[in-house]
Formats: structure tokens, sequence, C-alpha cells
């Protein structure tokens, strides 16, 4: 066991070493990546500046304390995206042109394969931004800063990451039986956005969505409003986790399943 | 010696694959349709195929384009489930432990490369020695055999995207066997190369398989290469087995047809013979062209019931014979046939 | 015409078939998709909820309804993102290819994005203009929008599908000069999403900034044909809008033609 973990390891390093060579071999590509995240993110930002122009807060949210959460949202969503990003080849390619077929051939876990294969240093455009909102917030002294939280803001961080991997893992997967799976993918992962804001603005139903179906509100609002408010109780963290926990299993059983329906390409 | 049962690699019985698709409709209008339509389309890609291969046989499994092969391939390596029956390799089921296969096989796909695009090819294979967990000296060990056989040395810094195709295949055959497997895959192996490197990517086969005793399954529709690798072959034709068996028996069976091209003075005057009529065979024992641009008569027929003369005679009567040629039928135009007509040679 | 009709045809229709083609993927696509549209909708109407006045940017609350829906149908139908094609074109390599062919590439992409603007109009533009014009009279009180408005608004969204793709293909030649045209998109979209109104109406903007805009394409992209289907503009105004769309097309023609052919020397010399 322990020389199989140790192997995996080893060919992770040779991996992304390998693939470090080659983002060096183009650092132009790599900072209009870096420029693309991180102009994205202004935008939502800037967004929010207008409308704040229009009105002193939002359902008693100000502008600084969304600023937190959008800033927040940021890194869980970053580190997931700079570890796992070939999901997205899944979803789109690899599946419907067969290369796929490469993972099967190997003896080495599946999963494991599709996201060694591709570190994505775009994201870095996003830690960066989310680090910056979230050190300007603390400068401004509206986050709570205890030990505790501190401790939870790590696991928080990881587990939204990971809730955000299961995300993509699971709507990807579905790529093994309607051949393309990006256009879900695309719909599910772009419903993030939404969940930067409070989630009382919205309906009931669509509340209920972002919170339980693609909870998205467990990564960024949620968490993000127990470093805010002293009255939020630390609970928020452990249900994050338990999310994380239980749609993983459940993203993985149906990448599982898919990779035993796999069609390959060709018919 | 020892017991068959030992010696067989790969066990294929009653293995079916079958694709179910949404119908598709032709034309824009069908499109339309398509998407408010909820018909689906099934397709048995393979239809309940049955062989066994023993260690060290090279075999050719051979079909038009869409017969299957790919399918039942995949099927062997483990990328495909059956729909139906099963497939033992090494006495291990492919679908059902997929990391256990893995280690036992070597795939190349010639329409694809297994290697990492943008990689020099020593890095790929720094990667496939850990994703194979090859030790140092096994390493160094093949890697000298590898270098001997299919002189990757010529290009091995190069990143694999700037490769040929010829050194691609090279490449992509030595990262198969980079861990000795005991069964080797090869999908149109030599695809798309030139003359000299096919005879090179089919040399360095046939010395890994002396060499190592590896079995080796490969698809193909280079009659090339069955002719100088397998000592047998599989025909398969719309998912189903049509022959299976030693090539000198194929051609056997099947080189009864002969061919004699006559140049003759008038073709006018034969274009209307029935020749099987006048000879009192049936029509699928003797067949004729006429080509009257080239005045040239060409019969096709059975060499157990028909003799050249008496086909000349009977051209002849009504005109002039200037030159003839008689050939026996290739391999090539045989497995022609097969594809055309499904394989009727065997009741015969 | 008809030649010219007949070559590029296919290559419109061709794009729609291969819309159309996956269809499972097709009616969820739709359902979300939508379902997107009504979380910004919320998000407006909390802001709206939030505000002292009722009428913000320019807009009331019910004006922001249809904005909101306008903008994503426009969007959709409009931006065809040809650029994505373009740098497809260079990482494969068959650019070249096109040059052989007699046919003009920039064309035969345009008639491409066509094909899915068909495509993107049927489904799922065409059903949530329907719904929203039912939601409008029924529950938001308002007349239905007035035929007048509507072909203006749809001569006017033919405008902006031209200066997008227009746009786009010059963006895309981008594409030559990188082997990552990614990031670039990823920024593209960015800016778009926001100097288009998209993200937000542009009236929210200082006056100074949208003095700006008006010297750029972008605002001609989305916002002007909403605007026009709000009926915003007077008969002065309508006349000037669309005339600078009409401005915007031929200037990007040209800008285009005029990259194109760089662009074409480089790929002769290189032999790219």
């Amino acid at each position: 066991m322990v020389k199989k973990v140790k192997r995996y390891f080893r060919l992770y390093k040779v991996l992304i070493s390998q693939f470090f060579k080659v983002i060096l071999q183009s650092k132009v590509d790599f900072l209009m990546g870096l420029l693309g995240f991180f102009l994205t993110q202004v935008m939502g930002i800037a967004f929010l500046y207008l409308v704040f122009e229009q009105i002193p807060s939002l359902q008693g949210w100000t502008l600084d304390q969304l600023i937190f959460i959008y800033g927040f949202a940021q890194i869980p969503r970053g580190i997931d995206h700079l570890l796992t990003d070939n999901i997205w080849m899944v979803a789109w390619r690899l599946v419907i042109n067969g290369d796929f077929d490469r993972y099967m051939l190997r003896p080495m876990n599946i999963f494991f394969q599709v996201i060694a294969e591709k570190l994505q240093p775009d994201a870095l455009g996003e830690l960066l931004i989310g680090a910056i909102l979230v050190v300007i917030s603390l400068g401004k002294g509206i986050v709570i800063v205890d030990a505790g939280r501190i401790l939870l803001f790590v696991v928080s961080v990881l587990a939204g990451a990971l809730i955000y991997t299961s995300i993509k893992l699971f709507f990807a997967s579905l790529a093994f039986w309607v051949k393309i799976s990006g256009p879900f993918l695309q719909v599910a992962y772009e419903m993030a956005n939404f969940a930067k804001y409070p989630t009382e603005i919205y309906a009931k139903a669509i509340r209920f969505i972002i919170t339980w179906v693609i909870p998205f509100a467990f990564v960024a609002y949620l968490p993000a409003s127990f470093f805010l408010k002293q009255e939020v109780s630390a609970a928020v963290i452990g249900i994050e986790y338990m999310i994380a926990v239980v749609f993983w299993c459940i993203a993985y059983a149906v990448f599982n399943h898919g990779t035993k329906v796999y069609e390959s390409a060709g018919n | 010696m020892k017991l068959r049962e030992e010696k067989i690699v790969i066990e294929v019985s009653h293995i079916t694959k079958e694709f179910v698709s949404p119908k598709k409709y032709p034309g824009l209008k069908g499109a339309i349709k398509g998407l408010f339509s909820n018909e689906k389309v099934s397709k048995k890609a393979v239809d309940d195929i049955s062989f066994t291969i023993e260690a060290g046989e090279i075999v050719g499994y051979i079909g038009s384009n869409g017969a299957g092969k790919s399918t039942t391939i995949k099927m062997m390596t483990g990328i495909l489930n059956p729909t139906e029956g099963r497939c033992m390799v090494n006495g291990i089921n492919p679908c059902k432990q997929r990391k256990e296969n893995a280690r036992n096989i070597g795939v190349v796909f010639g329409q694809r490369t297994q290697l990492w695009w943008d990689l020099p090819l020593s890095e790929s294979f720094t990667i496939l020695k850990e994703i194979y967990d090859v030790s140092d000296e096994d390493y160094k060990e093949r890697m000298v055999f590898l270098n001997n056989v299919l002189e990757l040395q010529d290009f091995f810094d190069r990143p694999v995207r700037t490769l040929s195709l010829g050194q691609r295949m090279r490449a992509d055959l030595g990262a198969a066997l980079l861990h000795n497997p005991k069964v080797l895959y090869l999908d149109e192996p030599t695809i798309g190369l030139d003359l000299v490197v096919k005879d090179n990517i089919r040399k360095a086969i046939k010395e890994i398989n002396e060499k190592y005793q590896t079995t080796v399954i490969l698809t193909t529709h280079d009659i090339g290469d069955i002719e100088e690798l397998c000592s047998r072959i599989i025909i398969i034709d719309q998912g189903k087995k049509i022959y299976d068996g030693s090539l000198e028996a194929l051609k056997d069976t099947y080189g009864t047809k002969r061919k004699v091209s006559m140049e003759v003075k008038k073709p006018e005057k034969v274009e209307h013979l029935n020749l099987a009529e006048r000879l009192g065979v049936t029509a699928q024992e003797c067949s004729m062209e006429v080509d009257k641009e080239q005045k040239v008569l060409t019969v096709t027929f059975d060499k157990h019931k028909l003799q050249v003369p008496q086909i000349m005679n009977a051209v002849m009567e009504l005109t002039e014979v200037q030159d003839v040629k008689i050939q026996e039928t290739e391999l090539a135009e045989i497995v022609k046939q097969i594809y055309n007509h499904g394989f009727t040679g065997q009741e015969a | 015409m008809k030649k010219k009709l007949r070559i590029y045809l296919p290559f419109a229709s061709n794009e729609l078939k291969r819309q159309m083609a996956y269809k499972g993927a097709f009616y969820l696509f739709i359902f979300i998709s939508l379902f997107g549209s009504f979380i910004q909708y919320f998000l407006w109407m909390a802001i709206y909820g939030s505000a002292e006045n009722s009428v913000l940017g320019g807009l009331t609350r019910e004006e922001m309804v249809v904005y909101i829906f306008m903008v994503y149908v426009t969007g959709s139908v409009v931006m065809i993102s040809i650029s994505d094609w373009v740098s497809d074109d260079v990482v494969k390599g068959t650019v070249a290819m096109n040059l052989i062919k007699p046919i003009d590439y920039r064309m035969s992409l345009i008639s491409r994005a066509m094909g899915q603007v068909v495509y993107r109009f049927l489904v799922p533009g065409v059903f949530i203009w329907i719904g929203l014009e039912i939601y409008k009279v029924t529950v938001l009180g308002l007349s239905v929008t007035g035929v007048t408005n509507v072909l203006l608004y749809l001569a006017s969204c033919i405008m902006s599908f031209f200066i997008y793709v227009l746009f786009d293909f010059c963006f895309g030649m981008v594409a030559f000069f990188t082997t990552y045209i990614f990031g670039m998109l990823m920024a593209k979209e960015a800016l778009l999403s926001f100097l288009t109104g998209q993200l937000i109406p542009l009236s929210f903007f200082p006056e100074v900034v949208q003095k700006v805009f008006d010297y750029l394409p972008f605002s001609s992209m989305v916002y002007t044909p909403v605007m026009i289907y709000l009926g915003k503009y007077s008969d002065a105004q309508l006349c000037f809008v669309l005339a600078r769309q009409a401005a915007w097309v031929v200037i990007l023609y040209v800008l285009g033609s005029l990259i194109w052919k760089q662009v074409t020397k480089r790929l002769v010399v290189l032999g790219g």
C-alpha cells in the first residue's frame, strides 16, 4: 500500500515537472492565461462597485463584505482549477474522439491519470485575486480572526476545492453516456458565479439548488459568512466538509461506472 | 511437453458488442426531426465471435472498414466491456481487472499516439517506466534491445509532435514494449507508412516475437503485413467471424480462381458471348469482362473446372487472339472477394 | 451571387446539423441555461429591493426584467465566437488548406456562424423571447412589444451579428501569433460581457465612461438592439444608433480584410 502511494507520488512528480518545462517554454501563453482569468474576476468586482453606486447595501451586506465573499470564493475555485483542469477535456474531447483509450490501457488509477496529465497555471490568476481580496478585507478589519477560524479556513478551502472537483467530475462523466458533456459542465460550473452573492436574495427553490443540489453555496457564500459574522456557527464548515465527502463519493462512483460503459470512438 | 491449456494466452468466447445510438435522419430536415424523435438504432459491431490464441502466435485480424476489428481489440484490451460473452487474457478478464491486464499487454493504435505530444520522447519513456514500474536494470536492458530493432536513439530527444509518422510509429511500438508485455496488440501498425519504414516495422515485430515469444495480434489492411508476419489469420465481416485458419489454407481454397487475359482483334465480336453457358459451367465458375478500348478480354474461372485451352478455343472461334496472359489470384484479390461477397469458398 | 450561396450555404447547414446531432446534451442545456438567467433575475430583483429609487440606471424594475432576458436572447444569438474556430484551425494547421481552396476563409467562417445563429435562435432564443412576452403581459402588466420595435430590433440584431463576427475575426487573427489563445479568449469574454452591457446595462456606468463607450463597437453588439427593443430611443437617436451600427459593420469589414492580408502574407512566408 505504502509502496503504491509512493509510486503514485513519484509519477505525479515526474509528470508535473515535465509540465513545468512545457510552461517555461511558453511564458507569453502563460501570462495571457493568467491575465484572462484575472480580468474575469476584476470585472466581477467592477460589477459590484457599479451596483453599489445605486444601493447602500444588498439585503444587509455591505460592499466590503461582498468583496470578501467574492475573494474567498476564488481560493477553492483556484485550487481545484490548478490541479484538476484536465477533467474538462474528458467532457469536451477525450471521450468523443476516443483518446480516453490511453488511460484505460495503463495499469494505474484512471482518475489519477486524468488529473496528473495537466496543471493549469491560469488558475494562479484566480488564486492571486482571491488572496489580494482576502488580504484587503483583513486590512479593513471586517474579518474575524482567531485560532479556530484560521484552522477552519484551511479546512474550508480544501473541502471547497473538493466540492468543485466533484461537481466537475460528475458532469464530465456524463460524457460516457452523451459523448460530449461540455455544455452541462460549463453551465454547472458557471453556476458557481451566482453563489458568490448572498443566497438569501434568491427564491427558495433556487436557494435550495445552489445549496444542496449543486452545492456551490457551501464553497463560497456560506463559509465566507462564518468568517464575517460572529453569530454564524462553525457547523457550516462541518456541513461543507460532509458535503465534500458525499459529493466526491457520488461523482467518483459515476465516473467509475462511466469508464465501464465507455464506448471509445469509431462507431 | 506442456499441456495445451497452458499455452493458450487469449480465449475469446461468444463475444458480442452492441452499440445503441439515436436514429439519424439524412439532411437538414432530418436533423430537426431527429431532435424530437426517440428512435434508437442498435448495431452489433461484433457478433458472437470466439477464438483462442496461443503463446507466441502472430495472428492477423482482418476485415473491411467497420467490420468490427478495432472493437474486438478494444474488448481484449479492456477499453470496452462486451455486451455478451467473455474474453480472458493470460487468465485475466480485462474488463474486471483492468489494471492487472494492462501490465501484461502492449497496445499500439496506428491512428493515434499514446505518447505525450509536447514532451521529448525520452521523457515519455521516463514516465512510462514509472507507470509500469519497470526496474532500472530491466529498463536499461529493454532500451538496448529497442534501440537495436527500432533505432529510437535517432530522435530520442525530440518532442513527439515533431516526429515523422514513421518515427512516431517506431516510438509508439517501443513505448508499448517497454514493460515486456506478454501480448502485443497492433491496430493498423503500418498505416500511412512508406515501404521502407513498413519493412522495418515488420522486421521489428518479427524480432520481438522471436526473442520474447510475445504473442501478437494485429489488424491491418495491408496484405503485405499479413503475408510477411502472420502464420494465422482471422477474417471478420459485419461483426461475424468468417474465416479462421492458416494463410496457406485460405490461399488453397480461394486460390482456385484463375485469370486469363487475352488481347483480341475484334472485341465487339466476343462482347455478347456467354462463355459459362457455352462451356457448360455456372456463371460463378466462369465470368468475363471485355475492355473494348484496350481490346482485352479477361476471363476469371475455377481452375478445377476449366482449362485455359478450352476457353481460348471458344474465344478463337469468334475472333483472333493476339496475346495471352495467365495469372494466379493473389491474396489481396482473395481478401477483396471475401469482403465483397462473404466467404463462400469454405463450402466448396 | 447564386454561386456564392451554393459555396457557402453548406458551411451554414453543416454547422446547424452538427449542433443538432447532440440531442441529449441539448434539452438539458436549454433548461440549465434558462436557469442561469433566472438567477440573474433574482440578483437584480434583490438590488431593486435594496434601492431607494424605483429607477436604476434609467431602467424600472420591469424594464430590467425585459433587459436581462433580452440580453440573454440577443447575446446567445448574435455573439457567435468564430475566433474559437480560427484558433482550432490554426492549431490543426488547416488554415493553409483553406487558402488553397477557392473560398474566402472569412466568408466560410461567417456562414458557419450563421448556421449557429439559426440554431440558437430556434432553441432556446425564440422560446425565451415568447415566454418573456407572455410574462410581461400577464405578470408585469406591460403591453406586448410593438411590431415596429420588434422589426427594428431584428434589423439591429442582424447588424449586431456582423459587428460581432467581423470583430471576432480580427480578434481571432491573434491566434496566428500565439500558440495558446485560450487566455485571450477568456480575457475577451470578460471584457465583452462588461463592455457590451451583458453584465450590467451601460447606463449604470459613469457619464465619462459612457462617452468612451460611444466610440467603441461593443455597445452596438448587444446593448443597442436591446435598448431599441425596450423603446428607449427617440426617433433621432434611433437613426443615429442604427447608422452607427452600419458604420461599424463597414469599418470592421475593412479592418478585417487588411489584417487578413497581412496574416496571409506572413503565412506564405512562413509556409504555415
